[in-house]
């Protein structure tokens, strides 16, 4: 029954219809195709026309076999992923994109490191509360140092991931690729939205954070304040608020005057300690002016001698 | 041309059914499920759709399947039901009886309204 010519045709026909599904996951081509010879060789059996006169054309069978097996029909958005596919090979065929991807893998240690670095980054901008952050943490300064320590023990458990999720095939689990796109993108608008970090921490700001006050004085604008004890002692180092609790800081610039902000613990200026310290242009400091202290009754003022 | 593609269209949707109510009489392979269907009158059915059917079904879990030598030809691999299979076959036949009741019933009294 089954001679050679027919067993020739089986074959052909049946090779033509899996060339006809080849766009199938594998493990659903072998599901459909696993005894589709010898399912044609029954048919081819029956009688002695060629298969393709009795079943129609190899991918008209092909068409047929995927809509009686639920498949979506090859097009539309297959044929989407077949353009992308073909663009992919196109692109695999340059010799210096096969030399990068051959060497990327390399590099892979360095963005287990390069997330952990962004991550902290991205969380600190979150948690910061209003003070600025900057791309190389300051190691003086208290947050800046906790930055640090994050950073380390980041890329120890950022490392830790990436070598156990490499360990079996190639692709590691499908959350650890949507975090590293999260990682990378909020990295990324962390560091776009940050300024350079300033060194330099004895040299004049010249436009820190803080509220401003608009208050003036003589029609001027408020450039500093000298506090002074009822009786009369100049203080140094005083700390005004508003009355939200906000640092105040004067609102008005001398002209040809620059204010030095003394730095806190935290690397960040204070600017709103009084009286501030000013210069002018000529390095000199602006002296304290004279005042007219008002005259009140004389009270007993504390001494730090006191007589028995 | 357009009736037989109209009714190809109509038999894909109860192709499941009609391969189950087949293999519910007898334990078949392949080509003895399309010949047996054509034999009952379904002359459009293809053979690519029982065969890719009888995968799917199988795929599905209604199905057993095992190989029987043959002497003449290449062994055949035959399919059954199994529980599932059976589950399916008696929900589908009760959802088919009442499908087709309603259809007769909305065409008869199309025909008889036409005809009186």
């Amino acid at each position: 029954m089954a001679d050679e010519t027919q067993l020739n045709d089986v074959a052909t026909y049946a090779a033509a219809v899996r060339a006809q599904l080849s766009d199938l996951p594998p493990g659903q081509a072998d599901v459909l195709l696993e005894d589709l010879e010898d399912h044609l060789a029954e048919v081819a059996a029956e009688s002695g026309a060629p298969l393709a006169a009795r079943l129609g054309s190899p991918a008209a069978y092909a068409a047929e076999l995927r809509a009686a097996y639920g498949l979506a029909q090859e097009g539309g958005r297959r044929w989407r992923f077949a353009r992308l596919a073909r663009l992919g090979r196109w692109i695999a065929g340059f010799e210096s994109y096969r030399a990068v991807r051959g060497y990327l893998p390399e590099l892979r240690p360095a963005w287990w490191v390069l997330r952990a670095y962004l991550l902290v980054l991205a969380l600190a901008v979150l948690l910061r509360g209003g003070r600025a952050i900057h791309p190389v943490p300051n190691p003086l300064s208290s947050l800046g140092l906790l930055e640090i320590v994050a950073m380390g023990v980041a890329v120890v458990v950022s490392v830790r991931i990436g070598r156990w999720s490499r360990r079996g095939d190639r692709g590691g689990p499908w959350p650890i690729a949507v975090g590293n796109v999260v990682v990378a993108f909020a990295g990324l608008v962390a560091l776009g939205g940050m300024s350079t970090p300033d060194w330099n921490y004895g040299s004049p700001v010249s436009e820190p954070c803080c509220v401003r006050s608009d208050v003036y004085a003589a029609n001027r604008p408020l450039t500093n304040i000298y506090p002074y004890t009822a009786d009369g002692k100049p203080l140094d180092g005083v700390l005004l608020y508003a009355q939200y609790g906000q640092p105040l800081m004067v609102g008005g610039k001398g002209s040809g005057v620059t204010t030095q902000y003394p730095m806190g613990a935290d690397g960040l200026p204070i600017t709103n300690e009084y009286p501030q310290r000013q210069t002018r242009l000529d390095g000199s400091v602006v002296p304290r002016p004279r005042v007219a202290l008002p005259v009140v009754a004389a009270s007993p003022t504390p001494s730090p001698t006191p007589t028995p | 041309m357009q009736q037989r593609a109209d009714s190809s269209q109509l038999l894909k949707g109860v192709l499941d059914l009609a391969v189950l109510a087949v293999l519910a009489d007898h334990d078949s392979y392949g080509y003895d499920v399309l010949r047996r269907l054509r034999e009952s009158g379904l002359n459009e059915v293809g053979d690519a759709s029982v065969y890719g059917t009888l995968r799917r079904l199988y795929q599905a879990g209604a199905l057993t399947t095992y190989v029987v030598p043959s002497d003449e030809g290449p062994h055949r691999k035959y399919y059954g039901l199994n529980d599932r299979g059976r589950k399916a076959l008696s929900e589908s036949t009760q959802t088919w009886t009442a499908l087709t009741a309603a259809l007769s019933q909305l065409l008869n009294g199309r025909s008889s309204k036409n005809g009186g």
